[in-house]
């Protein structure tokens, strides 16, 4: 099968009965839908469970697709409102998704063995280490804006906002994520004196 | 929200008017404060974006196509078989009864021939033996049979799940 073949293509193949197609249609996505993921779920294990119930979710009700939007911004409409039902779910004490001083630190997995000095750390380690401590809700705005490639308005549909609010979110999220960064370099290079 | 960098990051994402872009791109070459502010923003954006994704493990797409294959497998047959093999099952026995027709009509009318005034009803025996009829009874079983391993299938699962 080529590889040039479009989303809506796939989805035809799909819907024909031929679930190769389906599988290079989760080729495609399952970085960004890990991912985001991730965001939300703050553990690797976690995000798969997520990440893979969402692609059968969407699996299932690929029939009732109308392509209104993209194929991408429906397929991150469903992680997005799997990983909220999940971390409904885990949190008991119901956590707000927007509460910055409620994160759980993400197992990152560039955090271990070979990047134990913060000399060796990159500029990308402390960037992934920042939006691990964001809100989820931050998190997951910068991360359908700047990786999957959304504009305001699909990610308005995605999160069921207005547009001008994901900009307002998307502001926020972008100084959070500054002041973070500006917060835990302080902190490294106080390690290094 | 700081009006200064608001007016920034509308210019980096490029969701201001052309007016307000001309007006802001004025204030970045002639205003220092504005530069650097502009500078710090777009070194944070570049930054992000050039951010890699993360990866799930090597057997995910793996495990998802073996949860959609375990969706297939659980579906009713109802809306599982297709409508072009109810189809082909019609269209293979109307054939088999003009077919069956069109052979005891012929014989009927070789007898009818041969000997006028004597009615001889065609041999059914010979008919019935023939493999056309052989054929169908074989499908007919076949059929049988497929259809129920899929009922029992359906009634395991069914079982399973309620167990669970």
């Amino acid at each position: 099968m080529q590889s040039k073949l479009t989303d809506i293509e796939l989805i035809q193949r799909t819907l024909k009965g031929d679930q190769r197609a389906y599988a290079l249609l989760v080729k495609t996505y399952q970085r960004y839908v890990f991912t985001l993921a991730l965001r939300f779920t703050k553990s690797r294990e976690d995000a798969e469970e997520v990440a893979q119930d969402s692609f059968i979710k969407v699996y299932k009700a690929l029939s009732s697709f109308k392509q209104e939007s993209k194929f991408s911004t429906w397929l991150y409409t469903v992680v997005y409102t799997t990983a909220m039902t999940s971390l409904r779910k885990r949190n008991t004490n119901t956590v707000a998704l927007d509460d910055e001083d409620n994160f759980i630190q993400v197992e990152n997995s560039t955090s271990v063995a070979d990047v134990n000095s913060a000399e060796n750390r990159s500029r990308s380690f402390y960037l992934n280490q920042a939006i691990s401590q964001l809100s989820a809700d931050d998190a997951a705005v910068l991360t359908l804006f700047y990786h999957a490639e959304q504009s305001l308005e699909e990610i308005a549909l995605i999160m069921g906002i207005e547009t001008n609010g994901v900009k307002i979110k998307l502001f926020r999220a972008r100084r959070r994520l500054k002041e973070t960064l500006e917060r835990n370099l302080k902190h490294e290079v106080k390690e290094l004196i | 929200m700081n009006n200064m960098e608001e007016k920034l990051w509308e210019y980096i994402d490029g969701t201001c008017s052309g007016e307000e872009r001309v007006a802001i791109a004025a204030l970045i070459e002639k205003d220092a404060v504005w530069r650097t502010a502009f500078n710090n923003m777009q070194a944070i954006n570049s930054e992000i974006s050039e951010m890699t994704l993360d990866e799930p493990s090597m057997a995910f797409s793996y495990k998802v196509m073996e949860g959609v294959r375990a969706l297939e497998a659980s579906k009713p047959l109802k809306t599982s078989v297709s409508k072009y093999i109810i189809g082909g099952i019609a269209g293979f026995l109307v054939l088999t009864i003009v077919v069956i027709i069109t052979v005891i009509l012929a014989d009927a009318k070789q007898n009818a021939g041969a000997i006028a005034t004597d009615l001889n009803l065609p041999n059914i025996s010979a008919v019935t033996l023939s493999s056309v009829i052989r054929a169908f009874f074989y499908f007919d079983i076949m059929l049988l049979l497929f259809l129920a391993d899929a009922f029992l299938r359906r009634k395991r699962g069914n079982t399973q799940v309620k167990s669970v």
